[in-house]
Order: structure tokens, then C-alpha cells, then sequence
């Protein structure tokens, strides 16, 4: 960080902020590992006996498994259609301005305007008439339009940061437009597009009322599922639930240390 | 034949032109220089010649083939940007090669030409560091190197030095005017920077509004000025401008300004008795008069003194308007002094008040 803290004061300030931000996160990691009964008990316990009996209840129900398979596919896919077709148009809408540039970043992001009820209901109507309700196909196809608008929006401010100088220097070397696109711009954005690539994913990924509207059984993603154990009567599995929290978000911390990873790498590398 | 020719090019934007007709010829070689005030368009002219921007009506020929509608790969040209435009994310070898790599060169050719164009700007122990990692200096001497390497049959510089600290821009200029001494290639160079113009250019192409002021050698512009603009753009300290009234007498005319009296050659000048005009005298034109000495004195009491090594540039009022004079350090007046000095027939510029331009007829 280029940031300094000065003072210890500071420094502590920064920690109170951290623990606050961090521990119930951790704790939510303690509590998986615990029975019912360390958990319920009134003084909060930090040593215990370790339990796996969450975790092999969660990952041995056959809809856990589904869920996630369902979520990895649908986010990923989406991410994926997402970035690749809404890099490109980001940069089309950053570098070749025209009278209806302006339009076309409102509109994009007015889907996000309205509240995700308002787009699930005609959806449902949409995915019923065609024989897709309840797919993967139908999420993945709803979720890339979360996904490309969302990486729309984040990605014009990053091509518009690219100095266009560096572009027109690439054109005097002779390149074309596509070669400009992919060997100067992209790499010389790459860092706030992955930033813009990263939020996408997780928005789908954590994404609730459009799934649970859109979905009956078989595509069901992982938040549905988890929030179904909350459903199991007055007797809350809190054990169940924190490790089913863990594994909701275990993957987009991985897809965030892939991406970092990715990034690091790319700038690092010589050639 | 010549490596560059403009003929009646012209820019516009919407309705708002912004060159006018611009004429020039570049010969193989020469180094040409585009001087004027930002917003003059130079700096458009020159992203015309690379094929950045669209001409809107003429003709542009470089090196014999009318290059209007090529794209800059095809118009045998590289350009130098004020920004470096270093790609961020390349080595600076990268960075040289880039131009190399689409055409497809050996990569053992590629590393030998790279090494010859680093080894000709010191660059040689830098080729693996990223351009962050440069100081401006270097990374504007990797531009260069990524100009050179393509052997292009024009250099293009867009104000190479103007990011660049004091110091480094002029050690910079002398290295860019070596270079092209050794290389020879045609140079079109754009700044704003009188100084760099009248050191590297062997012509200079003044700019104001989108229309060539004036052409000619650093000499040609300083020596004869063709307008006010050109006489107060060249040259530091800039030139002082007297308004003075005309009147006649024998075979000279006389110039009048309260007290102050010039008197100059019919011969040299188209006066007419009774016209005001704009006199300018450069600071380095005027001396101290001699005791006995009674015409072309201009005289004033010192209110401002700014040291400069060899010579003090002393300031006074002559009626309304603020007089500099380069002199001697040694033998200058001092603050609250009267001074009396005098200029050289020869060094007096006289401008119409209207026109501004140079009523001067007979250059000397």
C-alpha cells in the first residue's frame, strides 16, 4: 500500500476497523466447525471440540451439490458471455464516441435501476412461453444481462483512462484497430477490467430474488438452496448454516484469488 | 525531389476550419519546425502528415506519392509523442520492437536492430525495465528509438520536450540535433518553444490561427520579421513596440513619440508623412549613446533591473509603454538611474498599426 499510517493511533483505528469487518466472518468460520449445543450455549466458546458433521451433512445432500454445480456453471457462463461481449462494446462506447454514446450507458445501466421484481415477473412470462423455465440456459441468458451491463458500465472509465496517445502510437507502428484492442488497450486496461470482471461474478453469484423467481428445482443456485435450511422448522441448524455459508463463499474468493493471481502474473511477465 | 508537399491542405471541423490553406514543401533532409501559439494548428498539420487526422480538402504528397487517404502504416512515417506514449505494459525492448514485430521481422534481426537503435541513446542497460521505471528523459529517448528503428522517411515530432524539465530539454534538444545530423532523415518538429525552433530548424514554419505567418530560415525570421506577431514571438527578451507618428524630412523620415526621435532612411521603409505605425527594437539592439550623440536616443529612468549573468536586462518607462535593453552587466545603470540609449538604423522594425505587417521594403 502507498498509504502510511503515522501514528499509532492510526494504526489502531485501522485494527478496530478490520475486526469489525473480519470477525463475524470468523466467526462464522468457528461456528461451522462446532456441535449445536457450543454454539447456543450463552457464553460465547472459542475452544471447543472440532466437528466436521456440518460440512459432511451440507456436501452430502444431493441439492448442495446440484446448487453448486448449478451456481458455478450459470455464474461462470455468464461472467464468461458477459465479459466478452461487454469488454468490446465498453471499448467501442470509450473510444468511437457518437451522439448516442451517452444513451447507450444509461440504458445499459437501467436495468439496474429497476428493482429485480420488476424484471423477474415479465421474465417468468418470457422463459415460460419459451419452454426454458427453470433451466440453466434461461439463468445464464438473465444473468448476462446483469453481468454485460454491469461490466459495461465499469469498463468505459477504464478504456477511457488508456491514454489515447498510446493507441495512435500503436497506429503509427502499423497496427490495425482489432490488434490496437487486443495488444495495447486490453493489457493497458487489463487491471480495472478484471476489477469490473470480479464484481460481475459476484453479484451473480450472490444473486437471491431472480433465482428463486426463476427457478422451481432443477436450476436452483447455491443461495437458494442455503436459504432453504433456514426453513427446517423453529429448531435453527446453526452448524449447518454457518458451514453452508463457508461453502456459498468459498468460490468467489477463489475466483478472486485466480483473477489477482491472473493479474499479478500478466504484469509481471517479461514478454 | 521533395520528401513532403502540402498543397492548399485544409482542416475542418463541423463548420469551424481550423488550417487554412496550408502550403509547404519539405525538402529531402531538412529539418522543419512548426512554431506558434498553442491552438495555432500545428499540432493538427502534423497529425495530418502522420495520417491521425482526417485532411479535409488538399493534397498531401510524401515522399513523391499523394498519401490523403493512407493510413499512417503506409505513409513511411514515425512520430514522436509529447507524452512519450510508451506502451506501459512492454519492456522498453517491446516497446522499440512493437513496430518491427507486425512486419513480421527475424527475431534474431529484431534483437540486432534494437541493440544498434539502444546503443545510439544509452538505453542499452534498460531494455528489460518497463517504462514506469524510466526517468522522462530516458522514456522519451526510448520514443525516439522506437521512431528510429522503423527507418521511416519522416520523422514527426509533436513537442517532444515540453514535458521535460529545463535542464534535460535542452540536453535533449542537442541530442535530437545530433541525431538528425548523423541520420539526416526529413524532420517536421512541432513546439511551441522559440528557442528550440532557432536551434534545430532549418526552416521555420510560424503558425497563428491555422495560417503560416511566416517561412524562412531562424536567421530570415529574426533578422526580418514580416509581421508584429512573428517580431514579438522571436526572440527573448521579447521586442519593444513604440506607436510613433511619421513625418518627413529630406531624404529621411522622422518618427515621433513625446520626447523621443528616430530618424530613418526614406529608402528602406514605405512611410507615408502623418501615418502612425508600430516601431519595434529588440533589447539586444539597443547600447548606451555616446555624450555627443543627438538622434535615436531613447531615454528613460531605470525602474527595474533583472540580473542575468553577463548581461542585466534593464527595464523604463518611455510614455506609456515599458522599454527592455540588454546590456552589459559591468557597464549597466542601476535602479533609479537615468539611462540614454540609442539603436542602429539597421535594427529598427516598423509595422503598420492595422495590418501589422512590416513596412519594411528594402531588407538589409
Amino acid at each position: 500500500m502507498a498509504v502510511k499510517s503515522k501514528s499509532p493511533v492510526s494504526k489502531l483505528v485501522l485494527a478496530g476497523l478490520v475486526i469489525i469487518a473480519v470477525f463475524p466472518i470468523f466467526w462464522v468460520f468457528l461456528n461451522s466447525f462446532k456441535q449445536l449445543v457450543d454454539i447456543v450455549s450463552t457464553t460465547p466458546k472459542f475452544f471447543f471440540t472440532p466437528t466436521l458433521d456440518n460440512y459432511i451433512y451440507v456436501l452430502g445432500r444431493e441439492n448442495v451439490q446440484h446448487g453448486l454445480i448449478n451456481s458455478i456453471v450459470i455464474a461462470g457462463s455468464s461472467v464468461l458471455i458477459g465479459a466478452a461481449l461487454g469488454i468490446p462494446a465498453a471499448y467501442a462506447v470509450a473510444r468511437y464516441p457518437n451522439r448516442f454514446s451517452d444513451d447507450i450507458q444509461f440504458f445499459v445501466l437501467s436495468l439496474r435501476f429497476l428493482p429485480p421484481v420488476a424484471v423477474a415477473i415479465p421474465l417468468i412470462a418470457i422463459w415460460l412461453d419459451l419452454g426454458l423455465y427453470d433451466t440453466r440456459t434461461a439463468l445464464i441468458i438473465t444473468y448476462t444481462l446483469l453481468t454485460m451491463s454491469t461490466i459495461i458500465w465499469l469498463s468505459i472509465p477504464a478504456f477511457s483512462r488508456v491514454p489515447r496517445e498510446i493507441e495512435e502510437a500503436a497506429i503509427v507502428d502499423g497496427y490495425g484497430p482489432y490488434a490496437v484492442f487486443f495488444k495495447v488497450a486490453l493489457p493497458v486496461a487489463a487491471k480495472s477490467l478484471i476489477g469490473a470482471v470480479i464484481f460481475s461474478f459476484i453479484l451473480v453469484w450472490n444473486e437471491f430474488l431472480i433465482a428463486l423467481m426463476l427457478t422451481t428445482s432443477d436450476a436452483k443456485t447455491l443461495p437458494i438452496i442455503a436459504s432453504e435450511f433456514t426453513l427446517l422448522g423453529r429448531n435453527v441448524p446453526w452448524g449447518i448454516l454457518n458451514a453452508s455459508v463457508i461453502v456459498l463463499s468459498l468460490p468467489p474468493l477463489i475466483f478472486v484469488g485466480v483473477m489477482s493471481g491472473f493479474i499479478n502474473s500478466a504484469l509481471k511477465k517479461k514478454d | 525531389m521533395a520528401a513532403i508537399v502540402c498543397k492548399e491542405i485544409t482542416k475542418r471541423y463541423g463548420n469551424h476550419q481550423v488550417v487554412h490553406k496550408f502550403d509547404l514543401s519539405v525538402r529531402e533532409n531538412e529539418f522543419v519546425v512548426f512554431l506558434g501559439p498553442s491552438g495555432c494548428g500545428k499540432s493538427t498539420i502534423l497529425r495530418m502528415l502522420a495520417g491521425l487526422e482526417e485532411i479535409s480538402d488538399g493534397e498531401l504528397t510524401i515522399a513523391g506519392k499523394v498519401v490523403n487517404d493512407l493510413p499512417p502504416r503506409d505513409r513511411d512515417i514515425a512520430m514522436v509523442f509529447q507524452n512519450y506514449a510508451l506502451y506501459p505494459h512492454m519492456t522498453v525492448f517491446d516497446n522499440i520492437a512493437f513496430g518491427l514485430k507486425r512486419l513480421k521481422v527475424a527475431k534474431a534481426e529484431i534483437a540486432r536492430r534494437v541493440r544498434d537503435v539502444a546503443s545510439m541513446l544509452g538505453l542499452e542497460t534498460y531494455l528489460e525495465r518497463k517504462p514506469a521505471a524510466l526517468s522522462g528523459g530516458q522514456q522519451q529517448r526510448v520514443a525516439i528509438a522506437r521512431a528510429m528503428i522503423k527507418t521511416p522517411a519522416v520523422f514527426l515530432f509533436d513537442e517532444p520536450l515540453s514535458n521535460l524539465d529545463a535542464k534535460l530539454r535542452n540536453h535533449m534538444r542537442v541530442e535530437i540535433a545530433r541525431l538528425h545530423q548523423s541520420l539526416k532523415t526529413t524532420t517536421v518538429y512541432v513546439t511551441h518553444d522559440q528557442l528550440e525552433a532557432m536551434t534545430l530548424a532549418d526552416r521555420i514554419v510560424l503558425l497563428k490561427d491555422g495560417r503560416i505567418e511566416q517561412l524562412g530560415t531562424p536567421k530570415e525570421i529574426y533578422e526580418n520579421p514580416r509581421t508584429k506577431f512573428v517580431a514579438s514571438f522571436i526572440g527573448t527578451p521579447s521586442m519593444n513596440f513604440i506607436d510613433m507618428v511619421v513625418s518627413s524630412q529630406g531624404g529621411n523620415f522622422v518618427l515621433t513619440s513625446g520626447e523621443t526621435r528616430l530618424v530613418v532612411q526614406k529608402v528602406r521603409y514605405d512611410l507615408q508623412a502623418g501615418q502612425t505605425v508600430t516601431v519595434g527594437i529588440r533589447p539586444a539592439h539597443l547600447e548606451p549613446a555616446g555624450e555627443n550623440r543627438d538622434n535615436n536616443i531613447i531615454a528613460g529612468v531605470v525602474d527595474l533591473i533583472e540580473y542575468l549573468g553577463n548581461e542585466t536586462l534593464v527595464n523604463f518607462a518611455l510614455g506609456t509603454v515599458e522599454i527592455g535593453a540588454l546590456l552589459d552587466a559591468g557597464t549597466s545603470p542601476q535602479i533609479k538611474q537615468s539611462c540614454r540609449l540609442t539603436v542602429n538604423e539597421k535594427h529598427i522594425h516598423i509595422f503598420d498599426r492595422e495590418s501589422e505587417l512590416s513596412l519594411i521594403c528594402k531588407p538589409s
